[in-house]
């Protein structure tokens, strides 16, 4: 979210309540979503084995199915967000290159236009285009994760105190080590803020792939629908927050894990 | 309660001079603020009276309760325990709110809301009273003449289009908008340059002559305390009352070591702050108008041996000063009156040679009420003053000596004999 | 694309008013919703982690979820991708309207007391409008994130451009489908612009223009 606040304000804020403040909003989240999810899922396998679901229901919701779409959908989170790291973040590298500094604005707007685009509409006419299914899914899923993690690399790479790099130089370090071993580092906490951001929309836009045939517990929720059967409707978008709640936990632990010890 | 009666009559405001007293009567009653969880009070039992139409300065070093202290007479801060009157009103008797309203009060910095025009921030209190909109303007352009700011030109402008002076100016006005009889002010001049600050506290003495609003001021600056102050309340830790008194009874008669520290006293170069530019010779000098012929005015000044000219505007106000050869053209134009230096004459020695340091003139001009010309001072009578006042604190010295070495014969009227007194300089 | 533009041109209008008409109204609820909730948090500051967690898991939630989730209570229809589109659109205004009213300076607040207004008057007078631009500022992302949404929740029979985006899916090979998907898209990223700018006009207009960057 650090995106929605002004960096003005963010500054004002910078003080010990702001740290207090943002430690209890860890905490809370650290502990509270894990157990939220495990409750969540435990409640809901509770209720499946107990309630009374007639056949048509049985059929939708049968465990095989849903883990399958379970599996589904994590594979599709998962390999599109490979795929938006390995290209938005040397991208973003590049980017921050002397030679190439003068084109980061106007890629960084052309991706921000991007995501003006409604994202069903994407899937929709890139299916059109390449034809429905997991792959299309995946260029559709990489589309829209890029831009959160293009502008926290760059903004993560020009972040990275000048002097330090100068510093590295000096010591004999060449470009690539500096890079290696002072920037990146240094940038990562930013940059896996952005991955962060970038798994809640994929795990989010992922639940759409199932209109074009890419899988995912988007279709559990549509079945519902089509079925008319209220429990697979709410079934389907119970999980689907359960697994975008997870992801998100998990996408924070990743976050304190890289973070560089001394930061 | 220590009201001593100032003997040093310069160092006094007969509030009649100029204006009436407009202001209230204020006394503290043991009043004591304690926080939960610390063991000492940050005021414990403090009790003074703040005469009405008198400006009381309090002065002391950070985290002695001065501002605490202060902000309990608008109940910013509410006391533990302890009664405040302002005007034999108990302030708890009304709201809060209602009580602000009738108190004047001014921060450092002006503290303006940046999202309203000058006019706006000064209207603030006057319509939570209910004002009508007519009686709101005039009241506006009348206080931004007052702190000497042209209503035409500032009423529409935002804080960020001001200067820090002119913020504070326009802080002030906000705080005597509604006319209270009480106006509170913390560090009103410490975020501006001393050139600005000199102004600014030179205007506040004009203006308190004419309103004389009963006015407690907070500042860590000792210096400011003695030009401003008819009494200043010296607190130690706790808020405790070190000693209050007008400002030469205070560098005369410390009444301990903390106080001599914290004031300075004993250095007769500090004595110059409290003499007034109006105890020096003023002369006058020769003055013209806006818009009259040049050739007259260069005539009258060569003929009084003058090589300057002083250029009034319609109310006598000075807005210029230039040396016969720099006068151009058929008549004399009006100057820039915001960036002549002058002096109040209530400002003091130490005002006087700051000012004179950076006009050319080796001179400064001196105005009384609403900026009007007085007349000129120059660096020779500073001087020669300074000279007769160092003369006689080195009598007084060698006199304190004499009666100490014969005790039974003199009995001095002077502080008790402890080694504070003494000892020091 | 063109002549199928033309041949449609009414119901294509008639889909973007509704569009816009559904976030615009959603955004103005959320906005209200949001700054109140906001104003009360900021009397209470222990409530803030608390908003900010609830914030954080409420934007995590994928936005078709929210719509399964709702159809058992509010039906097919308007009603329900109203109150996702709603929903959505409060959580980054609230949490930019809690930083704006937090960020204002606490000198102000104080000479605002010292002047003698209440804590209502405090609010309303200095505290709001120093907060706006913040505010505005999430209400532009809240308005991105809206388009998107209303047009996902056409799939319920919500109103809108979405609409069209469905009718090209569903007839998916055949002659006009490209050109339903596409002219809902591109229609409402046109409509996205459009109320951006008129965000930032009326940013100008009601932000003061002593606070204006």
């Amino acid at each position: 979210m650090s995106d929605l606040i002004p960096a003005a304000i963010k500054d004002r804020l910078a003080g010990d309540s702001e740290k207090t403040r943002a430690m209890g909003e860890s905490i809370l989240l650290a502990l509270g979503v894990p157990l939220m999810v495990v409750l969540g899922f435990g409640a809901y396998a509770i209720w499946h084995e107990t309630a009374d679901l007639d056949s048509v229901e049985a059929s939708a919701l049968g465990w095989a199915e849903v883990w399958q779409a379970i599996g589904e959908h994590v594979q599709l989170t998962v390999v599109s967000a490979a795929v938006v790291v390995v290209i938005a973040v040397p991208l973003g590298i590049l980017l921050t290159r002397p030679g190439f500094k003068r084109a980061a604005p106007a890629v960084v707007g052309f991706a921000n236009a991007g995501q003006a685009a409604p994202s069903i509409g994407l899937i929709v006419l890139l299916a059109m285009w390449l034809g429905p299914g997991f792959k299309t899914t995946i260029v559709a899923l990489t589309v829209y994760g890029l831009l959160p993690v293009l502008r926290n690399t760059i903004t993560g790479l020009q972040g990275v105190n000048p002097t330090l790099v100068e510093a590295g130089r000096g010591v004999g370090l060449s470009n690539f080590d500096v890079l290696r071993r002072i920037e990146l580092p240094l940038a990562l906490p930013v940059i896996m803020a952005g991955v962060r951001t970038a798994l809640v929309l994929l795990v989010g836009t992922a639940a759409l792939a199932t209109f074009i045939n890419g899988g995912g517990l988007g279709g559990i929720i549509t079945a519902g629908i089509s079925l008319y059967r209220y429990s697979v409707m709410v079934s389907g978008a119970v999980l689907v927050a359960l697994l975008a709640l997870l992801v998100e936990w998990l996408g924070r632990v990743l976050e304190l894990l890289t973070r560089p010890k001394g930061i | 309660m220590t009201t001593t009666e100032s003997t040093d009559s310069s160092s006094s405001r007969t509030s009649g001079s100029g204006g009436e007293i407009s202001g209230a009567e204020i006394r503290l009653e043991g009043v004591t603020k304690r926080y939960p969880g610390q063991k000492t009070a940050a005021v414990d039992g403090l009790s003074l009276t703040i005469p009405a139409g008198e400006i009381v300065m309090f002065v002391g070093p950070s985290g002695f309760g001065k501002t605490t202290s202060l902000k309990m007479i608008n109940r910013l801060i509410e006391p533990s325990s302890g009664k405040i009157t302002i005007g034999d009103q108990d302030v708890r008797k009304q709201s809060a709110d209602e009580l602000r309203r009738h108190v004047g009060y001014v921060i450092q910095g002006g503290s303006l809301f940046p999202h309203m025009t000058v006019a706006k921030n000064i209207a603030i209190v006057p319509k939570l009273l209910g004002w009508d909109a007519k009686r709101i303007d005039k009241r506006v352009e009348e206080l931004l003449d007052l702190v000497n700011l042209d209503p035409g030109k500032y009423r529409d402008r935002y804080p960020r289009e001001l200067s820090g002076g002119q913020q504070q100016r326009v802080g002030v006005a906000r705080g005597l908008a509604a006319d209270p009889p009480v106006i509170l002010m913390d560090e009103p001049f410490g975020a501006v340059d001393p050139i600005t600050r000199q102004r600014l506290q030179d205007e506040l003495l004009s203006i308190q002559r004419s309103l004389g609003k009963t006015i407690v001021c907070v500042t860590h600056d000792i210096d400011e305390a003695i030009k401003l102050g008819d009494r200043i309340l010296i607190l130690q830790e706790g808020a405790q009352v070190a000693q209050y008194d007008a400002p030469a009874t205070l560098l005369a008669d410390p009444a301990n070591d903390f106080v001599s520290d914290f004031v300075g006293s004993g250095s007769s170069l500090k004595q110059l702050t409290l003499s007034r530019v109006s105890e020096i010779d003023i002369h006058p000098a020769t003055t013209g108008r806006v818009g009259e012929p040049a050739r007259e005015a260069i005539e009258r000044a060569r003929s009084a041996g003058d090589d300057s000219l002083v250029i009034l505007d319609s109310r006598d106000r000075p807005t210029a000063w230039v040396w016969l050869r720099q006068v151009q053209g058929e008549t004399l134009h009006e100057g820039d009156r915001e960036t002549l230096t002058t002096l109040d004459e209530r400002a003091t020695l130490n005002d006087a040679l700051d000012t004179m340091l950076t006009s050319s003139h080796s001179a400064a001009i001196v105005t009384g009420d609403n900026d009007r010309y007085v007349g000129i001072v120059d660096f020779g009578a500073v001087v020669d003053h300074m000279r007769a006042i160092q003369n006689e604190a080195q009598d007084r010295e060698s006199s304190k000596v004499t009666a100490e070495s014969d005790p039974e014969d003199h009995h001095d009227e002077n502080a008790p004999m402890d080694d504070s007194g003494s000892a020091d300089e | 694309m063109w002549q199928f533009i033309e041949d449609r041109r009414a119901q294509i209008l008639i889909n973007a008013f509704n569009h816009a008409y559904l976030v615009v109204l959603a955004i103005v609820i959320a906005t209200v919703i949001a700054v109140l909730l906001a104003m009360v948090i900021t009397r209470m500051p222990r409530l803030e982690p608390v908003a900010n967690a609830i914030s954080a898991v409420g934007l995590t939630i994928p936005s078709f979820a929210l719509i399964g989730l709702l159809l058992p209570v509010t039906g097919l229809g308007a009603t329900t991708a109203l109150i996702a589109v709603t929903f959505y659109a409060a959580l980054p205004i609230l949490r930019n309207a809690v930083v704006g009213l937090a960020g204002v300076d606490a000198n102000l607040l104080e000479s605002a007391r010292g002047l003698g207004m209440s804590e209502l008057s405090s609010m309303f007078r200095i505290r709001l409008p120093l907060a706006w631009p913040v505010i505005l500022a999430g209400i532009r992302v809240s308005m991105q994130m809206s388009m998107g949404i209303a047009a996902i929740a056409a799939y319920v029979l919500g109103p809108g451009l979405g609409v069209s985006i469905f009718v090209g899916l569903a007839q998916i090979g055949g002659k006009n489908a490209v050109n339903y998907a596409l002219v809902g898209t591109l229609g409402i990223v046109i409509i996205a612009l459009l109320l951006d700018l008129l965000l930032l006009a009326l940013g100008r207009l009601t932000t003061s223009k002593g606070i204006r960057v």
